[in-house]
């Protein structure tokens, strides 16, 4: 049998191993739990209604840079967070970055009065079947995740945020995307 | 040369059983798999005697081709019944995304009250992404499919009206206002299915059985049965203690208030995926056809050389009086 043979045989065995061990030998990379196991995914998409009954989409967003919080009027951290994103808001030009507050799971008055209590005047989305919850993996609220200006997840932080890490986590975007 | 032929024959037939019906605990057996390894040796040493012992070229690379491709099929179907992971349901949330070791990711999809999933996505590295419905789908060395499942969606209202948040602390879906069952409770002598879920901003906690139609109906007659299914929803106040008189049956998805909160809970149904380890599909085929074409290489030559042929047949053909009918 030629020496060709013989290398043929032993490289189509080889590949057979492999297809065959592959599963086997399961990759040691680990994605991380929550929000932050998303990163370089396109972020999912579904209309929702705003605090005032509007039709409202990430969509729209597309061309922009958006930090997306979602949040509860009964979680102490969310209350403590939403004056801080305000801030963030403030200090950007809304033709770069968006901030989107999204309710989970209450009602469009709950939202939209909590929200005229802390005078928010960024968007608030109504959430109430709770589905970006579970499709941006959250832990608890609140949760933020950031997309890039291709509707791609970049960042996702379990948890409350101080305005520094708000203000770092966004400056490290617009410079990198 | 027909021992070789018979054990490559036995072993390519009960991996392909294994690949027809997946998930028998016997492949799993030990004594099984010492069979599997012994019929591929006495394979291998059968046709490596052939091979010493013939020249002609048609018969060395039907050989060769016979024991190729019973060793693969005996590794992968020896393999996959020593070193695959049992029989598993994988069960998520609307919405969820969970990775199994060694497969992929199965993503669950997103549905609402009233609307219907049957299949579940399976993205794999390299492999791209397939949906797994009701017929089964072959994944390299694993069986996907998609069984359904009796869930319930839960809805919170405090007493004037207002939607308030479930989350579930304790399930794979935090943000889930789908209760996936997955426990079981023993209630009058019934095995049933429970969950829970919390109501934070009411500061209660909730917990749910379902009971199916007959269940339902052979409850006491005093929860008043309606042919539903339904849901025992019992709440208690944060710190898990029950609260007087918060037990109540929901059927039909109709609203019931109980702890001072508006409960309603809508029995559906919500795939969940079955994954079962079987031989490698591709490693399983090519060692198949390997067999199967060294074994038609043996015998269709000596079948053709009929007649005036038959002159033509070489000395090693004559060693294969047994495969060859026309000699017999």
């Amino acid at each position: 049998m030629s020496r060709y043979v013989i290398w043929a045989i032993a490289a189509v065995a080889l590949v057979v191993a492999v297809i065959v061990l592959e599963p086997f030998f399961p990759s040691q990379k680990a994605s991380p739990a929550g929000p932050a196991g998303l990163a370089g995914e396109a972020a999912p998409v579904f209309t929702l209604r705003d605090d005032r009954g509007r039709p409202v989409s990430l969509d729209r967003y597309r061309g922009r840079i958006v930090l997306m919080n979602l949040w509860a009027s009964w979680c102490p951290p969310c209350r403590a967070e939403m004056p801080d994103l305000q801030r963030l808001a403030d200090s950007y030009d809304d033709a770069a970055i968006a901030i989107v507050g999204v309710n989970e799971g209450e009602s469009a008055s709950r939202a939209q009065s909590f929200a005229e209590s802390l005078r928010i005047r960024f968007p608030i989305w109504v959430d109430a079947s709770q589905r970006y919850g579970r499709t941006y993996a959250a832990l608890g609220l609140p949760t933020t995740v950031i997309l890039d200006r291709r509707g791609v997840v970049v960042r996702g932080y379990d948890g409350p945020l101080t305005f520094d890490q708000m203000r770092a986590a966004v400056a490290s975007v617009v410079q990198t995307h | 040369m027909i021992g070789s032929v018979c054990a490559a024959v036995v072993v390519v037939a009960a991996v392909a059983v294994q690949l027809v019906l997946p998930g028998q605990s016997v492949y799993h057996a030990g004594w099984y798999n010492v069979a599997l390894c012994g019929a591929v040796i006495v394979s291998l040493i059968a046709g490596r005697r052939e091979l010493r012992r013939v020249k002609a070229p048609r018969v060395r690379w039907a050989t060769i081709g016979i024991l190729f491709g019973t060793a693969i099929v005996g590794f992968s179907g020896v393999l996959s019944g020593l070193f695959a992971p049992d029989n598993q349901t994988v069960v998520g949330a609307p919405g969820e995304r969970i990775h199994v070791e060694s497969l992929g990711t199965l993503s669950f999809p997103l549905a609402s009250i009233g609307t219907s999933a049957t299949s579940v996505s399976l993205e794999r590295p390299l492999y791209g992404k397939v949906e797994v419905g009701e017929r089964r789908s072959d994944a390299g060395s694993f069986i996907l499919r998609a069984v359904q499942r009796n869930v319930a969606w839960v809805e919170a209202r405090d007493p004037r009206g207002n939607r308030l948040t479930v989350t579930q602390p304790a399930g794979a879906a935090f943000l889930s206002p789908v209760l996936l069952m997955e426990h079981r409770q023993t209630i009058a002598g019934m095995e049933l299915p429970f969950d829970s879920f919390n109501v934070p901003a009411a500061r209660r906690v909730v917990k749910a059985v379902l009971f199916t139609p007959a269940q339902a109906a052979a409850l006491a007659h005093g929860l008043g049965s309606s042919g539903d299914a339904a849901v025992l929803l019992a709440v208690d106040d944060e710190k898990e203690r029950p609260l007087p008189n918060a037990i109540a049956l929901s059927t039909g998805g109709k609203a019931v208030t109980v702890g001072g909160l508006s409960l309603r809970a809508v029995v559906t149904q919500y795939p969940a995926v079955e994954v079962v380890a079987a031989p490698n599909l591709v490693a399983t085929v090519l060692g198949g056809l390997l067999v199967v074409g060294g074994i038609l290489a043996l015998v269709i030559r000596p079948v053709l050389s009929t007649g005036d042929d038959r002159s033509n047949v070489s000395q090693d053909d004559a060693a294969l009086g047994k495969l060859d009918p026309s000699r017999r």
